[in-house]
């Protein structure tokens, strides 16, 4: 086996966490940099989230309140509705970002012909994948603020109940979400341009799947069989019963403790998977010598 | 040979050739054309789903003493479908031009002797005709799925609002074309614009949910009374003007100023650009 430059001995064997770190910093802050110099897709983004939320709250609205006011009976109360479309909001939000700026951002490297480079130089390049998961963390979590506040004053009162559980659910969702963000990276390398496609058609299929928008007793039975084979699916439904307190008939998957088990197992195990799959798919794609082909 | 054509004969050539060669393209690409079908579906399920659960076994009443109908799927549908022809329109055309932009043929098509309007055509046909067939599939797919009714009223006063409709769409693309010359980020304008114009013409909810000032503004985008005309004349929800001859006329209306105002507005910017920085520059 070739042996490794001396910069590259330090970084990867972590001699120096430091460099490690400034490394990763400096990845963080070149992607936040990039950001920064589009400030017209900083505030159509922030347009987009106040747009789309408001179109769904429209869209609903018709079902539920009649001209005079009247309040339509034997349906979800108005606290449910806004945190089951609320809460899915946010962890819809969050997939989408991951399968584009994770999954499909390698497709961007390779296109610029900046991927091949990245290989050539001694950095991390678990780093370089790691550093668009803090994007996506700052970016999305800002949006997924303002979108749910919007939605709440919109909808009705958002209810917080067992923040805490909320919390750590939410913390193992998105370690999930992130580890599919790196299998869909590795993916990408293998189907190329194909990729743009097949994260538009997940990001649409999850959301049915999923139920973000609505409860999974809205799907047919043939569906909701499909969603139970889906660990995100339970993610959502964790999520957003815990924080809006166990309404009657949530959970509606499982119950809550075998839900938070596939959450937890989802959240620690997805990321290793996924990471492992991607330098599968990078080692593949260095020795065929298609890294930078597109 | 070309030459011995009449000059309008041989800029309609280009026209269609433009139109063709964009159409041989993306019938290279039958993936993402299922895809295309899929979204106006899955787009309009939610809404859909949500409100099947909201409402309880109420649903129809409810959302009818809204709109008008109690065929919620078919007028969920048909916002969604149109969604994807105005979202078409706008993403096929910034795109275009962007990426003449961004390739440098932007500059070299202005030096061709084909007035450059001819290749824009070209880009638009081949874009209405990939929208209409997309949104003309997903309905009835659509329907078929979720159970519903596609057609229940005048479906040819139907494809006559749609057709209509579709010439002032266009129009507005121009204007924002003039936005994608100045601004140049076309990724972030198109998303915004067409979310911007799926809410104000009232993609999943009857404009007259809208405060008064903003349901004016709504009015003033073609597409609007396109969605509407189309939900009056297949399910028999109100028409603006109570009758579907003077909602047609004033879509007639638009059919003139909004191509002739885009026109007009893109000829503007393009001058200043072409003064400034050239427009090669992107």
């Amino acid at each position: 086996m070739k042996p490794l430059e001396p910069a590259e001995r330090i970084v990867n064997n972590g001699w120096m966490p430091g460099i490690r770190f400034s490394t990763f910093w400096a990845m963080v802050r070149k992607e936040l940099t990039v950001i920064a110099r589009y400030p017209v897709e900083f505030i159509a983004s922030f347009g987009r989230v106040f747009l789309i939320v408001a179109i769904f709250t429209l869209g609903g609205s018709t079902f539920t309140t009649t001209p005079s006011g009247l309040a339509a009976e034997g349906g979800l109360r108005g606290g449910d509705q806004a945190g089951l479309v609320v809460y899915g909001f946010i962890l819809f939000m969050f997939l989408s970002d991951t399968l584009w700026t994770i999954g499909y951002a390698i497709r961007h490297e390779q296109v610029q012909g900046t991927l091949e480079q990245l290989y050539l130089s001694p950095a991390s390049k678990f780093a370089s994948l790691v550093s668009r998961v803090t994007n996506s963390l700052i970016w999305t979590g800002l949006l997924c603020i303002a979108g749910g506040a919007l939605m709440a004053a919109m909808i009705g009162r958002l209810p917080v109940q067992n923040p805490l559980t909320g919390l750590y659910l939410l913390v193992m969702s998105l370690a999930g979400t992130f580890g599919i963000g790196f299998a869909f990276a590795a993916l990408t390398l293998r189907i190329k341009e194909t990729a743009q496609t097949l994260a538009n058609l997940l990001q649409f299929v999850l959301l049915v799947l999923c139920a973000n928008f609505f409860p999974f007793s809205a799907l047919p039975p043939f569906i909701l069989s499909i969603s139970r084979w889906i660990p995100m699916a339970y993610s959502v439904d964790a999520f957003r019963s815990a924080l809006m307190g166990f309404p009657p008939g949530f959970p509606e998957l499982a119950p809550f403790p075998v839900e938070v088990v596939i959450v937890t197992v989802f959240g620690l195990l997805m990321p290793v998977v996924g990471y492992f799959l991607y330098r599968r798919a990078e080692a593949s794609a260095r020795r065929a010598g298609s890294l930078s082909a597109y | 040979m070309s030459a011995n054509l009449s000059p309008l004969r041989s800029n309609l050539s280009v026209t269609l050739a433009s139109a063709r060669m964009r159409l041989i393209t993306i019938s290279r690409y039958p993936g993402q054309l299922l895809v295309e079908v899929t979204i106006p579906i899955v787009f309009a399920a939610m809404p859909i789903l949500l409100g099947r659960a909201s409402a309880g076994p109420a649903a129809g009443q409810v959302f009818a003493a809204n709109t008008g109908t109690t065929n919620y799927v078919a007028y969920m549908l048909i916002g969604s479908c149109i969604f994807t022809i105005v979202s078409f329109a706008f993403w096929h055309m910034a795109y275009w031009l962007r990426w003449e932009q961004e390739s440098g043929t932007l500059e070299a098509l202005y030096l061709a002797p084909t007035h450059r309007i001819w290749a824009a055509a070209g880009t638009a046909l081949y874009s209405c005709t990939r929208a209409v067939i997309t949104a003309l599939v997903a309905y009835f797919l659509g329907c078929y799925l979720l159970d519903a009714a596609p057609t229940g009223g005048q479906v040819g006063l139907a494809l006559l609002f749609l057709g209509l409709g579709l010439i002032p769409l266009y129009g507005l693309t121009l204007l924002f074309g003039a936005l994608i010359l100045k601004v140049k980020e076309a990724n972030s304008l198109v998303g915004l614009m067409q979310w911007t114009v799926s809410f104000f013409m009232g993609i999943f909810f009857p404009v007259a949910l809208f405060p008064p000032l903003l349901k004016e503004i709504a009015l003033l985008f073609p597409p609007t009374w396109m969605v509407n005309g189309v939900r009056a004349s297949l399910l028999g929800t109100a028409y603006f003007f109570q009758a579907w001859y003077l909602d047609l006329a004033v879509l007639w209306a638009f059919l003139f100023i909004a191509p002739l105002f885009g026109y007009w507005v893109f000829s503007r910017v393009e001058m200043s650009v072409r003064r400034n920085e050239g427009m090669g520059q992107f």
